[in-house]
């Protein structure tokens, strides 16, 4: 069916001025469908503003400085402070798997776009990793747990960032290669043109191009890890107090003091979770800040 | 357009939390002090330097982390951590040479990774296990081994069935289906309060081991804490939780009659008086599940921890060594009580401090 | 797609020393090993967790998936309850969530006024950010005692009419259910469903909506007429990605389901599911009990790579045919 290709705003007009012929039951029929919309519209956000609210008020009690620091209490009994050994954690883990992932994405996505583009192998890689990015974290546990943690007989925080890198690695690969294929061909051509080779021309004028799009992908992967908890709870352990090595003894994250607080009947363990996850919140919300900060000044030099 | 509409939400979001937090500065926020041990033995460890690890049961790891944690205080030299990851898995840490020293509340069996001979028990503290009820009006109930036996089995399904009014004469018990509550994770108290179950009530059919097969109506929390957090959401629960979570948390505690025939509370009291009554082996173990102690808690569990015969690094040795005694002394009279743990008695010490006396440290 | 035609070796040899050509070299090899190491990550996934689980696959035989007894002290490890546990707080979450996503979806690309669309992109963003231990912290500590009071009330309501009486009839228990981890897995996914069906729906032609609004049709007509028989497969693709996500969480779940291995109808009881049962029992589990939880995660693997694969190639599908029409 061939159709002039009407503005928008024209068919909204069109629809207004037939409205009033309508029989009821069509006018209700689309009243009614139009406000189930707006309906579920609410459905998703009362609840949203629900949990914010809820671990804003309950969690802003306690967070301060002394929170951020301290050490875990040893008991979930004790009322007050902290949550800082897995700030400390929580970033450094966080930070370990994005040093991984992010590169190696990078560069499995310049793979794909760059060399591979629709060769049966590149479409192969496409097709796993976005099946990859549907693998459950806990899965991921279980993976690092059979082939690191068994290994090398001790529940590290590198366990941890293994795990998250895995579940990290796919959702760079995927948005840094959408980021990728809007760098327009006539850059690369020029480049090449002027004698630069491939390597480059990818590294100095492909990558560059992308950069704002691919750091935003980044960062909304990197949240997506800091609020990881399941793979956390199989492979890094637990400590009460801040462990700043990587390789050696347990650590613990944000997330995995949330679920571990959560179920406690205890005052003081409840208010930490709550602290806990206002934290977590914060630092998620804060990424994906930054992801569009950067994504909306990309899209408009763009 | 999108960008500062978030950032417009968020910030409305965070000053929002934080005038909240300004107005809620009047909880009390600094940490409840730690006591401060003192006594010959704490003088001893704060000479002793050492960094050793142990793993294993999460009944006595309230008691454990509190006095690891008083012990800093004042032993600089002396770290000690305890992980409770579960007897099971404390006793193959142990028998993998990964830990210094094991937490376990049952015996070293057939499966476990350990050596005959190569290790030795030393129990430190005990504590009841309290069958708490959630139950408006009704602060005072009575039962028999029989019907726990049968509410914990799904054959008694209402507050007011004549096998539970029958122990508590005068009472009103309400008209309500009875939700059982239990640990969902394999743990030391399910298989103590199971085994309990097992020897004193002829009608129950389950077993006793560190999980058993619940029936399916039955409500599973994580550890003790989870268990007692249902009991405390939910009117008409019963559960089952250590003495010191339930006196912590004010849960209604049901009296038991034990094997004199009495109706007994938990309490610390009660609790020394099934220690009391109970008789210690050989191998330094004893099981004072339905002790005959007129005024004992029949459902009280032990616990002990694994320490090596002999030790081929003499500064860990020397460490678990002093960490023990003192745990099982000063630090048990400082800090079990407050946890609702109990301390042993004289001659259970006794016998603990000639066994660790007996461990060898550096043998060559 | 902007992929016009490179030469497959760039025309580099302007500057040609050996150098260079090593480089080159170097480089697309790295980027293919990268590209090659998801590949080997997803191998190694299948082969490392298999071995360690198979002395309870081989313990158990089929019996792993079809016996209702979970019992790690009797070395029995029969998973059906958590399967149907799984199956069952999915099918809640996709029944809620389906519509309201879908509802979503046409609400902005359909309905809302452009610049209202920004703030629902916004909502359902900052649905997908909040992390999933978040809403488990939500669910158990807030919504699960408020439903108790309600779950009873209905339960002693319908508790004896037919049907209703045998999904909402029993318990109430302590309102961690079934019904409530399903609920919040709803909210849960609704994100990555409404945003895919957004995708597909942005694919429909506006000649063929226009048309039907030329043909006097209104704007409910329009959506059923041309815009919902369109995004038909793409947005059975993003159900069933949200089934694959629902499927494979964890720690939600694992703090409102309430940890009993039972099949019920009744959906104010609680259950158990695969990922939650990993994460709450993993800490104290050894020998068989250990491999038997792996084995968990053998099946939840399979499981959600089977139903993401199946939903890629629909929505993969269901995009391309829209792009040729």
């Amino acid at each position: 069916m061939t159709v002039v290709d009407m503005p928008t705003d024209a068919g909204h007009d069109v629809e207004v001025s037939l409205e009033a012929n309508l029989s009821p039951a069509r006018r209700i029929a689309d009243h009614a469908a139009t406000a189930a919309m707006v309906l579920s519209f609410a459905v998703a956000a009362v609840p949203l503003v629900m949990i914010i609210g809820y671990v804003f008020l309950k969690g802003g009690q306690v967070v301060d400085m002394a929170f951020l620091t301290e050490a875990i209490p040893n008991s979930y009994r004790r009322v007050g402070p902290g949550m800082g050994p897995a700030v400390v954690g929580t970033v450094i883990i966080t930070a370990a798997a994005s040093a991984m992932a992010i590169p190696l994405g990078v560069l499995g996505a310049i793979y794909l776009n760059e060399y591979g583009k629709q060769n049966r192998l590149a479409r192969t890689i496409r097709f796993m990793a976005d099946v990859m990015t549907g693998v459950p974290s806990v899965v991921m546990g279980v993976f690092v747990y059979v082939v690191w943690v068994l290994r090398f007989r001790e529940q590290t925080g590198f366990a941890g960032s293994l795990a998250l890198a895995c579940l990290m690695l796919p959702i760079v690969i995927r948005t840094t290669e959408e980021m990728l294929r809007l760098v327009p061909d006539e850059l690369r051509l020029a480049s090449l043109a002027l004698g630069a080779r491939r390597w480059r021309t990818t590294l100095t004028v492909v990558l560059p191009a992308a950069l704002p799009g691919i750091t935003s992908g980044a960062m909304l992967a990197v949240a997506r890890a800091a609020g990881e908890t399941a793979p956390i709870l199989l492979v890094t352990g637990l400590t009460f107090d801040t462990n700043w090595s990587l390789f050696e003894g347990n650590n613990t994250t944000l997330a995995a003091q949330i679920f571990r607080n959560a179920s406690q009947p205890y005052e003081g363990a409840q208010l930490r979770a709550y602290g806990a996850a206002f934290t977590l919140i914060l630092l998620v919300f804060a990424c994906t800040i930054v992801a569009r900060i950067i994504s909306a000044r990309f899209s408009t030099t763009r | 357009m999108r960008l500062v509409r978030f950032l417009a939400v968020v910030t409305v979001m965070v000053s929002g939390a934080l005038l909240g937090s300004g107005c809620g500065n009047s909880r009390a926020k600094a940490s409840d002090p730690i006591a401060v041990p003192s006594g010959p033995m704490t003088e001893l460890a704060k000479q002793v330097p050492g960094r050793i690890k142990g793993a294993g049961a999460s009944f006595p790891d309230a008691f454990y982390q509190e006095a690891v944690a008083g012990l800093r205080q004042v032993a600089t030299k002396l770290s000690v951590t305890y992980e409770a990851v579960g007897s099971a898995a404390g006793r193959e840490a142990f028998g993998q040479g990964l830990s210094d020293f094991a937490g376990t509340d049952s015996l070293v069996g057939e499966d476990d990774p350990i050596a005959a001979g190569t290790f030795r028990y030393i129990p430190t503290v005990a504590a009841s296990i309290a069958v708490v009820v959630n139950l408006p009006g009704v602060t005072d109930l009575r039962l028999t081994p029989e019907a726990l036996a049968g509410i914990f089995q799904g054959d008694i399904g209402r507050w007011n069935d004549p096998a539970i009014t029958a122990s508590n004469p005068g009472q009103e018990l309400p008209d309500r289906e009875i939700v059982v509550a239990r640990r969902a994770d394999g743990s030391g108290t399910t298989k103590n309060f199971t085994r309990y179950l097992d020897r004193a009530a002829d009608n129950w059919r389950l077993g006793g081991d560190d999980t058993v097969e619940w029936p399916s109506h039955t409500q599973g929390g994580q550890q003790n804490s989870g268990v007692a957090q249902i009991v405390i959401d939910t009117a008409g629960a019963i559960g089952y939780v250590d003495y010191g979570n339930a006196a912590q948390l004010g849960l209604t505690m049901a009296a038991i009659r034990n094997r004199a025939g009495r109706f007994v509370a938990p309490s610390i009291a009660a609790t020394q008086a099934a220690i009391d009554s109970s008789e210690l082996t050989e191998e330094l173990t004893y099981d004072p599940l339905d002790a005959p102690g007129a005024d004992a808690y029949p459902i009280t569990a032990p616990t002990y921890l694994l320490v090596r015969s002999s030790y081929d690094d003499a500064t860990t040795g020397r460490a678990v060594v002093t960490f023990v005694r003192w745990l099982v002394t000063e630090a048990a009279d400082t800090y079990a009580a407050d946890l609702g743990f109990a301390p042993l008695p004289e001659r259970f010490r006794t016998a603990a401090l000639s066994a660790l006396d007996q461990i060898q440290i550096d043998p060559r | 797609m902007t992929a016009t035609a490179l030469p497959p070796e760039a025309p580099s040899d302007l500057t040609s020393s050996d150098k260079g050509a090593v480089a080159d070299r170097a480089f697309s090899g790295a980027a293919l090993g990268a590209g090659v190491a998801i590949l080997a990550i997803l191998g190694l996934i299948a082969w490392a967790t298999i071995s360690k689980a198979w002395p309870a696959f081989a313990e158990q035989g089929f019996g792993f998936l079809t016996v209702d007894r979970w019992a790690p002290s009797q070395d029995v490890f029969g998973a059906l309850s958590m399967v149907y546990g799984t199956f069952v707080v999915s099918a809640i979450a996709l029944l809620a969530s389906v519509p309201v996503s879908i509802g979503i979806a046409l609400f902005t690309t359909e309905v809302a006024p452009r610049r209202m669309r920004s703030a629902i992109t916004l909502v359902v963003d900052l649905l997908a950010a909040v992390p999933s231990v978040v809403y488990g912290l939500w669910g158990v500590l807030f919504v699960a005692p408020s439903v108790t009071p309600l779950f009873h009330s209905i339960s002693n309501v319908v508790g004896d009419w037919p049907l209703l009486g045998s999904l909402f009839g029993g318990g109430g228990g302590s309102g961690r259910s079934f019904l409530t981890a399903g609920l919040i897995l709803a909210l849960m996914i609704t994100p990555i469903i409404t945003s895919v069906t957004r995708e597909v729906l942005a694919t429909v032609p506006r000649g063929e909506k226009d048309a039907a609004l030329a043909l006097g049709a209104t704007r409910w007509e329009m959506i059923r007429g041309a815009v919902l028989p369109h995004s038909f497969g793409g947005m059975v693709g993003a159900t069933m990605l949200g089934l694959g996500r629902a499927m494979g969480e964890t720690i939600a779940v694992a703090l409102t389901i309430g940890s009993s291995f039972q099949i019920t109808t009744e959906l104010f009881e609680s259950g158990a599911a695969m990922p939650s049962t990993i994460a709450l029992e993993w800490g104290e589990s050894s020998g068989q009990h250990r491999a038997a939880l792996i084995g968990l995660g053998v099946v939840l693997f399979a499981a959600t790579i089977a139903v993401n694969s199946g939903a890629r190639a629909i929505v993969a599908r269901a995009e391309r045919r829209m792009r040729g029409a």
